[in-house]
């Protein structure tokens, strides 16, 4: 159909309805030595130590910043042992047996009021680098880089959109960690010396917009406000999102800070309180499990570290025998991994099992719902047909500023003839970035 | 059960080409069931002949694309029947069916050796099929609209013999045989003769005209059915409203210019009404039944919105000008096929963009302003 298309169909929307289940946490947790942004990792502990929850292990190097790795268990470090990371790579875990006693770390300490209105933004950027603090909306960027911007800020933003159908963890956490959420908009206001912070959900979600504005009842003067935005994909994208909440078109290639614009994810937002308040580090998350191929839908709350297999069979398994597509991340721009032996890091916001289905690709008619989709303004089928052709027109693909894409996943879609437009998009990004 | 990957997004649009292709017969329906009412069996000859061969054609184009490649080895017939299968879908019947139902319903009803009509619809069809669709390589590739290359084509090779009866959905109607005025060409058009300078306005009421009191080729004379052909297509989304529309308006746009300059000017049988002159011809001939069903067709029409406002409004003022001044009656088909061939300028991917900007709207207002400067000089000089 030649139209544009704005909404994903959404078949598990009773789901947002359903409270956050706290499961037990498993025997045994795993955390990855190196992952998609630091290539390169420094173990402090060897095999058969203890350490304690909240502990600093090691440290990941990337090539500008340093990432600190803490335990999220008490109990011993077991070994090594290879399983799939959420960026579809086999990489090596620490695995720990837990003791079920949950020792802190002595350096987990809670932090008077006093305390915490004594702090600079310098001091709590030094907090957040050293609770290893990163986007948790999925780009797993590290917080405190984005804080040490020097640009002013005058707003912060805070994305509780998630866009992509099927995922409620944000949801869930902005309705039963709303008092958290508050509580870290106000440490981030102090820190960047701003007034104003919008908390950007959609329309359609009545019960987290009655849910804030009642609760921001007891905070008055506290220039937070709930921002309604128009529901449609990719309404979470932050350009979307500032361009509908403030009225700033944020240019290609420059960051929402130039323009005074701070935006995080609510769980961020909610790190970033734990991390401030209790010098904690981000050991916990919440995390739906969902799809047509599982057979109790659920949001939980689960220890960073936790096998996914764990989950679907707290879920009660797979529906059935037919072949099953798994997903860690929305079912629009999350990865499909080869196997379900994987581990939830921080930034994983949803294990997705969809029954696999086959669609049969037809020749493109040109009916141009891709090109009327595209939120970026792209023309993905002339893309894609320069990049059927042999050999492939560079100058032409280059022109045409594949890099733009956002890899929302629309033109493939809203596509008539069932073709994966997006991944021609994909390879014509590796060729636009040659020389 | 395994877990098998793919590559993200991991869902589907629900309506895909099929569905697109359904909607489209589903829209001509009721222009079919018009023409049952009316021809009776000339028109279930004329659909059924086209379909079958229409389809026929696909169906040895996918044969000749699923024969082995050459490998030294030879291949036995089960072989080829293995690869036809893997190649052909449910696709390969509809999209040409469309074509053929498109095909059939712009051909007469009658031929004058009555025989010679089955030659119009084979040749038509085939013509139509290889030489519109298949040479380019198949469903997607075409540069022009196969059933316009069809009709086109037995338009120049057979036109003399197409048999346009009167029809006033009488019971008593029979073939052209009888006693009733049988006009060559088609429609209710050869009585506006721009060259001759007769606006003749009294044989049909626009009543008859919209409502298909008229002769024509048999699908295009009722204009309701078309109408609510194109309100469901609109409604389903599987053309762009704005195609139809942006034609429709340009051409009524120009052709009330020529009734206006008409009525003010000084040859004696041109003045009428502009208004009346204007919706005469709006829904005379085959301009409703073009621009919903063959100008809309997405293959031949340019993929972004400004380049299809660009080619709309081209078509449209083509259409006005052969009528006006060309030596045929009717334009819409060759307007639609001169339209395809700009199909690929408007779409370089250097100048055509998805958003309305300053050099957009430049191109379309001069592609609509143009062609009218050219219609109003020429009927000024005619008419003063």
């Amino acid at each position: 159909m030649i139209k544009k298309t704005t909404h994903i169909q959404d078949s598990l929307k009773l789901l947002g309805a359903i409270p956050t289940i706290e499961l037990p946490v498993p025997e045994f947790l795993y955390i990855a030595t190196e992952n998609a942004r630091c290539p390169k990792a420094e173990i402090f502990i060897k095999e058969g130590d203890y350490v304690k929850l909240g502990q600093k292990i090691g440290v990941r190097h990337a090539a500008f910043f340093d990432q600190p790795i803490q335990a999220t268990c008490s109990g011993t470090f077991v070994g090594y042992e290879k399983h799939y990371h959420r960026s579809g790579k086999l990489v090596n875990f620490m695995k720990f047996q837990n003791d079920f006693k949950d020792t802190w770390d002595e350096s987990i300490h809670e932090r008077t009021q006093e305390e915490i209105d004594a702090l600079t933004k310098e001091d709590m950027i030094e907090i957040v680098k050293n609770c290893a603090s990163v986007g948790l909306g999925g780009s797993s960027f590290p917080t405190y880089i984005k804080m040490q911007t020097t640009h002013p800020i005058d707003q912060i933003l805070i994305n509780g959109i998630e866009c992509e159908p099927y995922i409620n963890a944000d949801h869930r956490t902005m309705l039963e960690d709303s008092e958290k959420l508050i509580e870290g908009i106000m440490y981030l206001q102090k820190a960047f010396m701003c007034h104003k912070a919008l908390i950007c959900i959609k329309s359609k979600y009545k019960d987290i917009d009655l849910a804030l504005t009642e609760l921001l009842k007891h905070y008055p003067d506290s220039g937070i406000s709930v921002c309604k935005v128009k529901n449609y994909y990719p309404q979470g994208w932050e350009v979307n999102m500032i361009k509908e909440a403030t009225g700033i078109k944020v240019e290609t290639g420059k960051l929402p800070s130039e323009y005074g614009i701070m935006d995080f994810n609510v769980s961020t937002v909610v790190g970033i309180q734990e991390a401030i308040r209790y010098n904690m580090p981000v050991y916990q998350r919440r995390v739906t499990v969902t799809g047509d191929g599982i057979k109790v839908p659920s949001n939980f709350v689960v220890r960073v570290g936790t096998p996914a297999k764990y989950l679907i069979d707290a879920c009660g398994g797979y529906t059935d025998d037919t072949n099953k597509v798994f997903i860690l991340g929305g079912p629009m721009m999350g990865a499909s991994l080869p196997s379900n032996d994987c581990i939830l890091t921080k930034t994983v916001t949803s294990i997705i099992v969809l029954n696999e289905r086959k669609y049969r690709e037809e020749p493109c008619i040109r009916c141009g719902s891709c090109v009327m989709s595209c939120p970026v303004g792209l023309k993905p089928v002339e893309i894609m047909n320069t990049m059927r052709s042999m050999p492939v027109d560079k100058e032409k693909v280059k022109f045409l500023n594949p890099l733009k894409c956002i890899e929302c996943g629309l033109c493939t879609y809203s596509c008539t003839s069932n073709i994966p437009v997006t991944d021609y998009v994909k390879r014509a990004k590796v060729i636009a970035r040659l020389k | 059960m395994e877990i098998v990957k793919e590559n993200a997004p991991h869902l589907r649009r629900r309506d895909n080409l099929s569905i697109m292709m359904l909607d489209v017969i589903i829209a001509l329906l009721p222009t079919i069931i018009f023409t049952f009412v009316v021809f009776k069996l000339s028109a279930l000859r004329n659909i059924l002949i086209s379909a079958a061969t229409m389809i026929l054609c696909e169906i040895v184009f996918v044969l000749i694309k699923s024969k082995p490649a050459y490998d030294g080895k030879k291949h036995e017939a089960k072989e080829l029947f293995e690869n036809f299968k893997k190649n052909f879908s449910i696709n390969n019947i509809l999209v040409p069916l469309v074509s053929a139902l498109i095909f059939a319903l712009i051909m007469p009803a009658e031929t004058d050796p009555t025989y010679m009509i089955y030659p119009v619809l084979i040749i038509g069809s085939i013509f139509g099929m290889v030489v519109g669709k298949l040479i380019f390589g198949g469903t997607g590739k075409n540069i022009f609209n196969p059933a316009a290359v069809g009709m086109c084509f037995v338009k120049l090779c057979f036109g003399s013999t197409f048999r346009c009866p009167e029809n006033n959905y009488y019971p008593s109607y029979t073939a052209g045989a009888t006693g009733t005025e049988v006009t060559t060409g088609s429609t209710a058009l050869p009585y506006i003769n721009f060259a001759e300078g007769t606006f003749d306005l009294s044989h049909y009421s626009l009543f008859d005209l919209f409502l298909g009191k008229v002769p024509g080729l048999i699908g295009e004379i009722c204009k309701v059915t078309i109408l609510v052909g194109l309100v469901y297509l609109i409604i389903r989304h599987a053309i762009d409203w704005v195609i139809p529309l942006t034609i429709l308006g340009t051409f009524f746009l120009d052709m009330l210019l020529v009734g206006l300059i008409s009525y003010c000017g000084t040859v004696e049988g041109m003045k009428q009404n502009p208004f009346s002159f204007a919706a005469y011809e709006l829904l005379s001939g085959g301009l409703i039944f073009g621009a919903t069903f063959m100008a809309t067709d997405p293959v031949t029409a340019p993929i972004t919105r400004p380049a299809k406002v660009m080619y709309a409004a081209l078509l449209g003022a083509t259409t006005a000008i052969i009528r006006l001044f060309a030596a045929l009656p009717e334009g819409v088909v060759y307007a639609i096929l001169i339209a395809n061939v700009f199909t690929s300028v408007f779409d370089y991917y250097k100048w055509s963009k998805e958003e309305f900007n300053w050099k957009n709207i430049t191109a379309i207002a001069s592609l609509i302003l143009v062609p009218m400067l050219i219609i109003v000089w020429a009927t000024c000089v005619r008419v003063f």
